[in-house]
């Protein structure tokens, strides 16, 4: 029933490659035959996925388990709407990785496109590379943003990561770029680096640290007091933090902390407290 | 002789309706009530350098050939590839744009017009605040207050102030022209006197110029019609307003979030923002709030500036706000004089107003996906079809690296740089001079293009040309279709 | 029984040999459906579609070699709504609100929406011209210059949403009843729709006035909508519809606030079983996520303000205004479910189905791909008890619905979907299967003799959803949910006729200038921008 899966691009793809069957669920219970059967499109036409993918099948597993190597950094919506099992990519992936996903796990050693774990709702995605703009926000015109699940990414991320989220998780060990945590309305956004700015931007609730350099904070968040440290999921981060709250646009209760030691250029905030 | 009245200006997003024309000769000869830029395109659209025949590069040159033979050529190009895009759009009518969607469905390729590269971000915020607008007519007979930000109508949309803002005269409304005249005036005597202080104080400089103001000019409580500016640099516009804000670059989404704030009753615990006091501020958005009717009108300053969409978010969101206290509105200036048309036709038959996807066969839209630019920056296409625009001009060079190393098709009345690195190039009329059709004006209002003189011999509207190629795609299709079976 | 059809007509007879032939024993055969009132086409439908791209990506359809491309859902493309319109077996429907400066908009997108024949209503009741035309209480030069916005902008009907209030919206302000003065005008919506229904009836228009009420959407409307249908009772002659009430659950709520609201249902019903001059439609709430779009730009505000939801507004210079929000209906919502239930029940409790029709004001109260549901909801109590289980139980105790058994019939759904919506339309050649009629016909795979549909509801709910065959114009253009045929449909206008004409002197060009910021040339739709024109011509009394 449940296993292993490889799969191997047969080629550099120069167009991009709409792939929503590369999920376990798709794949379970399909034997490799099957598998390459599965619809994919190439540009404008449609092809086989065994036209543009070698299909491997291994050993039996306990959950179905799809690993993909090489370069899929033209190949869009892997894993899109999964509910369990596991995908490995071992090289860089295209944009809507794991796309309203819902359980299971996807693990990146390398970078991924915009839009990764779009209106996610629950499970976990992990990224050993960088990641686009549009972390977990939602499509265009949606106020859904990221409902569950966990994101984390080791290397940097670009703009408006985890817009609009609800809640959930988004953890980035290195750097992330502007409008982090927009019009979020709950959850937690972990910066463990520098943030290009405009952090939380018309956010109404939430959570969000960063531990590295803020040229500024938006004129619209207020200074509430200095914190020593600050729990994220059970974990503690020791400070100390300037806590803000904001966004007042949106007369929002969102938690903003921000590195005290490395931003000495915020402590004209102090005198207000 | 003849003069023709109530022409539609097939300039920019102002699209006024008024031009008068007189044609001699099959030539127009003299323009009236237009602007300069109006006047310029109508005078000279036969002297420069136009296209007379369908071109096909050979072997690296131009050969001149028959429109049959360009079109063959043209349908095998967009056939054969797998991810082809259609661009340009905006300099046309919304009747071949209609042509263009089919066209880009049937060949399965992406569609995008040059609100990518101008308003797009706008529309993108839109869809996620909304927006409060109305039409241009509406702010004549009604607006007390007119916000210009990060625009610079005096220059881009000359004829915008006199016709539809502060200096029209409205129902209900009466024109800051007076008062303007005065002001001019007022300066005028100002320098007199300065130089000729100047030459009693020996030569001296009379006065050293005044620090800037750090609060807000007299002339902003003034009674009637008010115009203020917001911009990075004092422009022409700026020079003429009641008020104008500077503000520091790329700090607008600060600015306007602070004013939101403000207008909000919240304290706000910086003492400047984006260079501006918050005193100043204050003033500011008292002034927004107490007026009757307020518009903002915003132009590539905000939406192409650091932040883009976010900073017309701000700005959609602050007039919305507004809309608690008051009525005001918001109107995007768009540049081209069809844009807002061909958005209009692209979400009518596809849902969706630009960067639109049909290589799976049904629309998909994603700015920054399906965008034609970021396509070229990932270099994904194989193909290009441009209509009534200069990408190779405009586009940052290694987008249009990437837009001429493969085939590339143009449809253009003239020789630019986009016509010169084509493989097929149709010579193409005029719309709104030789050809006619139908544009929208920058708030939506359809009006006629007319045809006023004929185009060259032998040279057709983009409408015509792209039926064409159309047709010819069909016809391959099929017989590739028969081939196969 | 056999039903000819020759050149696009139904006949007499047909020579039997040579004609193709539909068999359609043990089915239902209808005219094609006719609807009075969706926003399918124009700038604020168009606003709509732009504003909500989260609405259409998860609901597109292909291009096919028959078809073009589309999305949906609540806003759904001009292709898309065509072939939908057609997959249920409508073929006629009218576009209810066109800004008369944007009508080339509106007349370019029903060009794009094939399958169907199509009208369009300007807005006429915030017009400056009327308003003053009015105010000085010159009725016919009020009619002359109704003609020529008519006629100019290829229209069907004249549309009057919250009169006055709009032009009172364009500073801000809206009017509280019928008695208020309109800013600045010094005129009452009471004399805006009684001077609008004499224009009406002195022009010979075969339609009625289309009215929006004031108040829309407010607790304690209904009063509004009451008085609104009486303020003409006695311009009504010879028991002929004097006016329309259009999408008349969202004037129809009782109350003095949201808390307290209350259907107004059985009030109107009893007033509308009373008398003749009026019709309705319903504005039939289904429980979804869809996209609000009226003229109404006070209206759109307060929804705006309610939901918290993005907000288009879009005032056009001297005529009128609108707005769009995203909204979604909630079973458990207490607003929503008696929302539900008052249409529902305004349908059952007024008698005659010649007097109401089903609409949900798509996309209003709901997209019009749910029009079988409402079907069964009418055809069945056991269907809406169904829901009615399932909405918001004090909503649910204050339902009129239980204490009501009336469940229509077949032939009763024929009227309310296409026969009456036609007759109130004046369009004789639709909405019936006689001699002469347009070749309009629609075959449901459901037999009437044999089913029960107070019981079997879900399977004549799915014969309605997908009409066995369409035909258009003598054509079959769908079957079983297939489009056959791209057709394109004809837009149907009125050629108003008046014996003296308005003058178009250099004064009213001036005036023209001054009150638009348009050229008077560049104004009217011209015939050349209809790709199937169908003028009908009007003669008028004046
Ligand atoms: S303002 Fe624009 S549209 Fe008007 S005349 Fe000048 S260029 Fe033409
Ligand atoms: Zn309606």
């Amino acid at each position: 029933m449940f296993k292993m899966i490889n799969l191997y691009p047969l080629k550099k793809f120069r167009f991009p490659v709409i792939a929503e069957c590369v999920s376990p669920d798709v794949f379970q219970g399909k034997n490799q035959k099957e598998i390459e059967e599965l619809e994919i499109w190439e540009g404008n036409k449609q092809k086989r996925l065994g036209e543009l993918f070698k299909v491997e099948e291994t050993r039996k597993e306990q959950e179905t388990i799809i690993t993909v190597c090489g370069d899929v950094s033209k190949v869009r919506r892997i894993g899109a709407y999964m509910t369990s099992g596991e995908i490995t990519i071992n090289g860089d992936v295209g944009m809507h990785l794991g796309e309203e996903m819902e359980g299971g796990k996807i693990t990146v050693h390398g970078n991924v496109g915009g839009w990764t774990g779009s209106m996610m709702k629950g499970g976990t995605i992990e990224i050993h590379g960088n990641a686009s703009h549009y972390l977990g926000a939602p499509y265009r015109g949606s106020n859904r943003g990221m409902r569950g699940g966990k994101i984390i990414v080791y290397g940097n991320v670009g703009n408006e990561a985890g817009a609009y989220m609800r809640k959930g998780l988004i953890k980035i060990y290195g750097k992330a770029g502007q409008f982090a945590g927009s019009r979020m309305h709950n959850g937690t956004i972990h910066v463990q680096k520098d943030s290009e700015g405009r952090v939380g931007a018309c956010m109404t609730g939430g959570k969000i640290v960063v531990e590295g350099f803020l040229e500024s904070v938006l004129p619209t968040f207020t200074i509430e007091s200095i914190k020593k440290k600050v729990k994220i999921e059970e974990k503690i981060v020791e400070g100390p933090f300037y806590l803000f709250l904001g966004d007042l646009t949106e007369n929002g209760k969102g938690k903003l902390y921000v590195s005290k030691e490395k931003n000495p250029q915020l402590s004209s905030y102090e005198k207000l407290l | 002789m003849a003069v023709v009245k109530a022409v539609t200006c097939p300039v920019c997003g102002c699209l006024c309706d008024d031009i008068e024309l007189t044609i001699r000769n099959g030539k127009i000869v003299k323009v009236k009530n237009g602007c300069a830029m109006c006047e310029s395109k109508f005078l000279s659209h036969k002297n420069e350098h136009r296209i007379l025949k369908p071109l096909i590069r050979k072997n690296g040159e131009f050969v001149e050939v028959s429109l049959e033979e360009a079109t063959r050529k043209a349908a095998e190009i967009l056939t054969k590839a797998n991810y082809p895009i259609l661009y340009g759009w905006s300099s046309t009518s919304c009747e071949a744009t209609r042509v263009g969607l089919e066209l880009a469905e049937e060949i399965g390729g992406v569609i995008d017009n040059t609100a990518v590269v101008c308003h797009g971000p706008s529309i993108l915020s839109i869809q996620d605040v909304g927006i409060s607008s109305c039409t241009l007519g509406q702010i004549r007979h009604r607006a007390d207050l007119v916000v210009y930000w990060g625009s610079n109508p005096w220059s881009a949309h000359p004829r915008h102030i006199e016709r539809y803002t502060a200096f029209s005269e409205g129902r209900f409304q009466k024109s800051a022209w007076k008062g303007y005249l005065t002001k001019v005036k007022a300066s005028a005597a100002k320098k007199k006197i300065e130089s000729a202080l100047r030459r009693v104080l020996f030569r001296k400089k009379a006065f050293v110029s005044p620090k800037p103001r750090k609060g807000p000019p007299p002339t902003l409580f003034k009674e009637g019609r008010k115009l203020i500016v917001v911009d990075v640099r004092k422009t022409r516009s700026a020079e003429i307003s009641d008020c104008f804000l500077q503000v520091e670059p790329n700090k607008d989404y600060e600015l306007l979030q602070a004013l939101r704030a403000l207008i909000n009753e919240q304290e706000i615990d910086v003492d400047e923002v984006a260079g501006i006091p918050v005193e100043y501020l204050e003033e500011i958005a008292d002034l927004m709030i107490g007026c009757n009717f307020g518009v903002l009108f915003f132009g590539v300053g905000l939406s192409m500036s650091k932040g883009k969409l976010r900073n017309v978010d701000a700005a959609l969101s602050l007039v919305r706000d507004l809309n608690m206290r008051t009525k005001f509105v918001i109107m995007p200036m768009r540049g081209h004089f069809n844009v807002t048309g061909v958005d209009t036709v692209f979400t009518w038959q596809t849902g969706y107003p630009y960067a639109v996807d049909f290589s799976l066969g049904y629309p998909r839209y994603n700015p920054g996906e399906t965008s034609v630019v970021d396509i070229l920056l990932r270099g994904e296409s194989d193909a290009a079809l441009i209509v009534a625009s200069d990408p190779v001009a405009s586009f940052p060079k290694k987008v249009a690296e990437q837009l001429v190393k493969n085939p590339l098709i143009v449809i253009d009345p003239h020789m630019s740089a986009t016509t010169r690195m084509a493989d097929v190039v149709f010579p193409s009329a005029f719309v709104g001079i030789e050809a006619s059709g139908t544009a929208y004006r920058m708030d939506h209002v359809p009006l006629p293009l007319k045809k006023v003189v004929n185009p060259p011999n032998g040279v057709l509207p983009d409408e015509e040309i792209l039926k064409r190629i159309l047709v010819e795609v069909k016809k391959l299709k099929e017989k590739r279709l028969v081939e196969a079976a | 029984m056999d039903i000819a059809i020759k050149d696009g007509k139904i006949v007499e007879r047909v020579d039997e040999l040579r004609a193709r032939k539909i068999y359609a024993s043990g089915m239902i055969v209808m005219p094609g459906g006719v609807d009075i009132h969706c926003h399918i086409a124009g700038s604020e439908v168009n606003t709509g579609r732009l504003l909500r791209p989260e609405d259409h990506f998860r609901d597109f359809e292909r291009k096919t070699p028959k078809t073009r491309s589309g999305v949906g859902y609540s806003v759904p493309s001009t292709f898309t709504t065509g072939y939908r319109y057609a997959r249920m077996g409508y073929t006629t429907i009218m576009n209810p609100s066109m800004p008369p400066l944007e009508a080339k908009h509106t007349h370019e997108e029903l060009n794009d929406t094939p399958m169907v024949d199509k009208g369009t209503y300007p807005l006429l009741g915030d017009w400056w011209f009327v308003l003053e035309y009015l105010k000085k209480g010159e009725i016919e030069e009020c009619a002359r210059y109704v003609a020529w916005m008519i006629t100019s902008t290829k229209g069907y009907a004249i549309k009057i949403v919250n009169p006055g209030g709009l032009e009172a919206w364009g500073s801000g302000g809206n009017v509280g009843s019928i008695d208020d003065q309109v800013p600045y005008f010094g005129i009452t919506p009471r004399e805006i729709v009684r001077g609008l229904c004499k224009v009406n009836k002195l022009l010979n228009l075969p339609h009625t006035i289309h009215v929006h009420t004031n108040n829309l959407g407010k607790p304690g409307n209904y009063l509004t909508a009451l008085d609104t249908m009486k303020c003409v009772e006695d311009l009504a002659s010879e028991d002929k519809p004097a006016i329309h009430i259009t999408h008349c659950q969202f004037s129809a709520f009782k109350g003095s606030d949201w808390r307290t609201l209350k259907s107004g249902a059985e009030e109107i019903a009893r007033y509308v079983n009373n008398h003749s001059h009026v019709t309705l439609d319903m504005g039939q709430v289904i429980f979804t996520d869809t996209t609000t779009m009226t003229a109404d730009g006070p209206f759109q505000y307060t929804l705006h303000e309610l939901s918290g939801n993005k907000w288009v507004n879009h005032d056009v210079e001297t005529e009128t205004s609108s707005g769009i929000v995203p909204f979604r209906y909630r079973r458990k919502s207490y607003v929503h479910a008696i929302q539900w239930s008052i249409g529902l029940e305004l349908a059952l409790l007024i008698k005659d189905p010649w007097k109401i029709f089903m609409t949900t004001d798509h996309p209003n109260a709901g997209p019009f791909i749910f029009y079988p549901r409402i079907m069964a909801w009418l055809m069945s109590r056991k269907a809406r008890e169904a829901v009615l289980n399932r909405i918001n139980r004090r909503a649910r105790n204050r339902s009129l619905l239980p204490s009501i058994d009336r469940e229509l019939g077949f032939y009763e759904i024929a009227i309310v979907t296409r026969a009456g919506q036609a007759k109130a339309l004046g369009l004789k050649n639709k909405g019936h299967l006689g001699v002469g009629a347009d070749a309009d016909v629609a075959i449901y795979n459901v037999n009437p003799e044999t089913i029960d549909p107070s019981r079997k509801y879900k399977t004549v709910r799915k014969a309605f959803r997908q009409a066995a065959y369409t035909v258009k114009g003598g054509e079959t253009v769908a079957k079983n949910g297939e489009i056959l045929k791209h057709v394109k449909g004809t837009t149907m206008w009125l050629d108003v006729q008046v014996s003296e004409p308005i003058k178009i002197t250099e004064e009213m060009k001036r005036r023209f200038r001054e009150y638009w910021t348009v050229e008077y040339e560049n104004y009217p739709v011209t015939e050349k921008y209809l790709e199937v024109s169908h003028p009908i011509t009007v003669k008028a009394n004046v």
